[in-house]
């Protein structure tokens, strides 16, 4: 090939790729102009969890007022969608004494809810929902052993039951216990999110849109919000949810202690 | 050889170009930038607003209390813009710019309605920063907000936060529908009131105004004005000093189907009138109010008045959605609107919508002279 012609093609391909370049950068420009990278990806991440993620409203009812006649509304409290046809894993502080929840959905229907396992020692509490025709968005589980603290995290609750809203911050400390309520609460997650009461049961997300904890307590001289909150990690729900919910093994445990007492008594009656 | 020179000069500057915006001589991280960048070019705009109000304590004698808040320069000939709870019954307003220069200020209207208010001060245009306005449509939550306010009477403070959700409806301390609101978890405290809530363009995208908190103090809830609703207001408010609410002269109650059953209507849901202003917008387009008193579990109300199922076309299911659609329109304008009757068969009229009066008072508001909490 002639040199000259070679020469010339090649800086034409430079200019060309300098040209793109610079058309990108400045489309680039312009977007970033709107909207940070940074706030862009909290917007996808938001739409991509709230589905995820519901209020719930608990009623109690008052015994000495005319037998239970009128359930008062008594709490708020969020939840996290664990499967799509409809199990829902939230605080036993949300659900505890409740005569009657009610789910209410991302997109706002609502839904009966009932306790179907919980946990006093994990304050981990299983609701149950018919999800109806449409099934649920379950949420992506994450891993919270590999937490850093100054990680982003968005924190999507109901907070003093006024509806979905999302918080963000970082993650403040991994590995924190505290004492809530005569309870010993062990590797909880610190966050710097606005977490306020009705937030209990909510996700915590990181910034990859997967669920690292669940929103439980805050430490606060006035029982709001002040920057200190607190989140059961994603791991202690995979470890504790299934045995929560696979029944098989209680059945199982209550047929071997009973054979093994039938084994008993004939063993004395024979003798 | 000149084109090879040439593409390698071009290829050089953008290298450059490239380069200087993706690694600047920083060390700050791009989020960082923008918000340092917003503050040194908003901040000057945002202004302090100290009021004097006269109370009578216990034995009738006056007390001049001292109240702070923020308030937005939107204006080169000296507007401000602020909340109305931060001017409520002030004798004396005083508006310091960021600079430290202080004016005296004239109030040139305000709806307690929204929580609006303009003033006005007298000052060089030279010295006045105009904080541009956004819209505030197509907000997602999840995008940055940023609030400069006076928290505390301490002074110029900047927060950050994310938008929390947009569209929520609240209302306002007199009992009238705020709705669109924006919620951040921002630090939104007493004294931010009036200032701006911006965008990571540095374009106002709110009123900063209530905090709901029961502590006093900010817990991350926080609730901003939308600024298309400061749009809407802001000629009226300027040019008139009011804002001239459209009006159906009406009172409407939401039809629940549980109503509607125990009725025995024919219709499910709606916004039912329940009774009616004298020679108002309403009554002359021939819609009826309630006639006669029922009493439903332990409220009586007045029933038999026609109930409002469409308007412009579009089905309402309850009062509060026709009260957002008749505020969204302009004194004058002509609705249409379908009503069923009591008795049964529907009508459509045409409404043209008044002005609301002055001395109009929604339900459940507290006289004037009440003292309130600020």
């Amino acid at each position: 090939m002639d040199e000259a012609l070679r020469q010339n093609l090649q800086s034409r391909k430079l200019i060309l790729f300098s040209l793109i370049v610079a058309f990108g950068s400045v489309i680039g420009g312009v977007q970033g102009r709107c909207l940070t990278a940074d706030e862009e990806a909290t917007i996808w991440l938001y739409e991509s969890v709230a589905p995820s993620v519901v209020n719930i409203t608990t009623s109690a009812c008052d015994p000495e007022f005319f037998f239970c006649s009128t359930p008062t509304e008594s709490g708020s409290g969020s939840g996290i969608v664990l499967k799509e046809e409809g199990i829902i894993v939230t605080n036993r502080h949300v659900v505890a004494n409740a005569e009657f929840i009610q789910v209410t959905l991302s997109d706002g229907r609502k839904k009966r809810g009932d306790v179907v396992a919980s946990s006093v020692r994990d304050d981990m509490a299983i609701v149950r929902i018919d999800p109806g025709d449409s099934p649920l968005k379950p949420i992506t589980l994450g891993n919270s052993e590999q937490l850093q603290v100054g990680e982003k995290v968005l924190a999507i609750g109901n907070p003093f039951g006024i509806g979905q809203t999302l918080s963000a911050g970082v993650v403040s400390m991994t590995g924190r216990s505290i004492r809530s309520g005569g309870l010993v609460l062990k590797d909880l997650i610190q966050t710097s999110a606005a977490i306020n009461p009705g937030n209990s049961g909510g996700a915590l997300v990181n910034s990859k849109g997967e669920l690292i904890g669940m929103n439980t307590a805050i430490l606060s001289p006035t029982g709001t919000n002040v920057g200190i909150g607190f989140a059961i990690p994603v791991n202690r729900i995979k470890s504790v949810t299934p045995g929560l919910m696979n029944r098989w093994g209680t059945w199982l445990g209550w047929l071997l202690a009973g054979l093994i007492a039938y084994w008993c008594v004939r063993r004395i009656l024979q003798t | 050889m000149r084109t090879r020179k040439w593409s390698c000069f071009v290829f050089a500057m953008t290298v450059l170009v490239v380069g200087g915006a993706v690694n600047c001589g920083w060390s700050l991280t791009e989020d960082e930038r923008n918000n340092i960048e917003i503050y040194e070019r908003v901040a000057p705009g945002v202004v302090n607003i100290s009021s004097t109000v006269l109370e009578h304590d216990f034995f009738f004698n006056i007390v001049p209390r001292q109240g702070a808040g923020s308030g937005s320069i939107i204006d080169p000939r000296g507007y401000i813009l602020t909340n109305h709870h931060v001017i409520e019954d002030a004798t004396k307003l005083e508006v310091t710019l960021a600079n430290g220069k202080k004016y005296g200020a004239k109030l040139i209207g305000s709806d307690p309605d929204v929580d609006l208010a303009v003033l006005k001060i007298e000052a060089k245009r030279q010295e006045l920063t105009i904080i541009p306005m956004g819209s505030s449509e197509s907000l997602k939550v999840g995008q940055k907000a940023i609030a400069i306010g006076n928290p505390f009477g301490l002074g110029q403070t900047l927060t950050t936060g994310v938008i929390s959700s947009v569209g929520r409806t609240i209302r306002s301390s007199n009992g009238a529908l705020v709705d669109a609101i924006i919620q951040t978890d921002a630090s939104i405290n007493p004294g931010n009131s009036g200032g701006p809530l911006l965008d990571s363009s540095g374009k106002m995208i709110g009123i900063t105004t209530a905090i709901f908190s029961p502590t006093g103090a900010s817990v991350g809830i926080g609730f901003a004005i939308p600024v298309d609703t400061a749009k809407r207001v802001l000629t009226d408010l300027i040019e008139k000093g009011y804002y001239a609410y459209p009006w159906l002269g009406a009172t409407l109650m939401t039809l629940t189907p549980d109503l509607a059953e125990a009725l025995k209507l024919s219709v499910k849901s709606g916004a039912m009138v329940v009774e009616t202003v004298d020679g108002g917008p309403l009554d002359r387009a021939g819609v009826k109010g309630g006639r006669s008193r029922a009493q439903i579990g332990n409220n009586i109300i007045l029933v038999g008045g026609d109930i409002i199922v469409r308007v412009d076309g579009e089905a309402v299911s309850d009062a509060d959605s026709v009260i957002r659609r008749i505020r969204r329109m302009r004194v004058g304008d002509r609705v249409s609107m379908e009503v069923v009757h009591w008795e049964g068969g529907t009508k459509n009229v045409t409404v043209t919508l008044g002005e609301r009066p002055k001395d109009f008072r929604h339900r459940g508001e507290q006289p004037r002279g009440f003292p309130r909490r600020r």
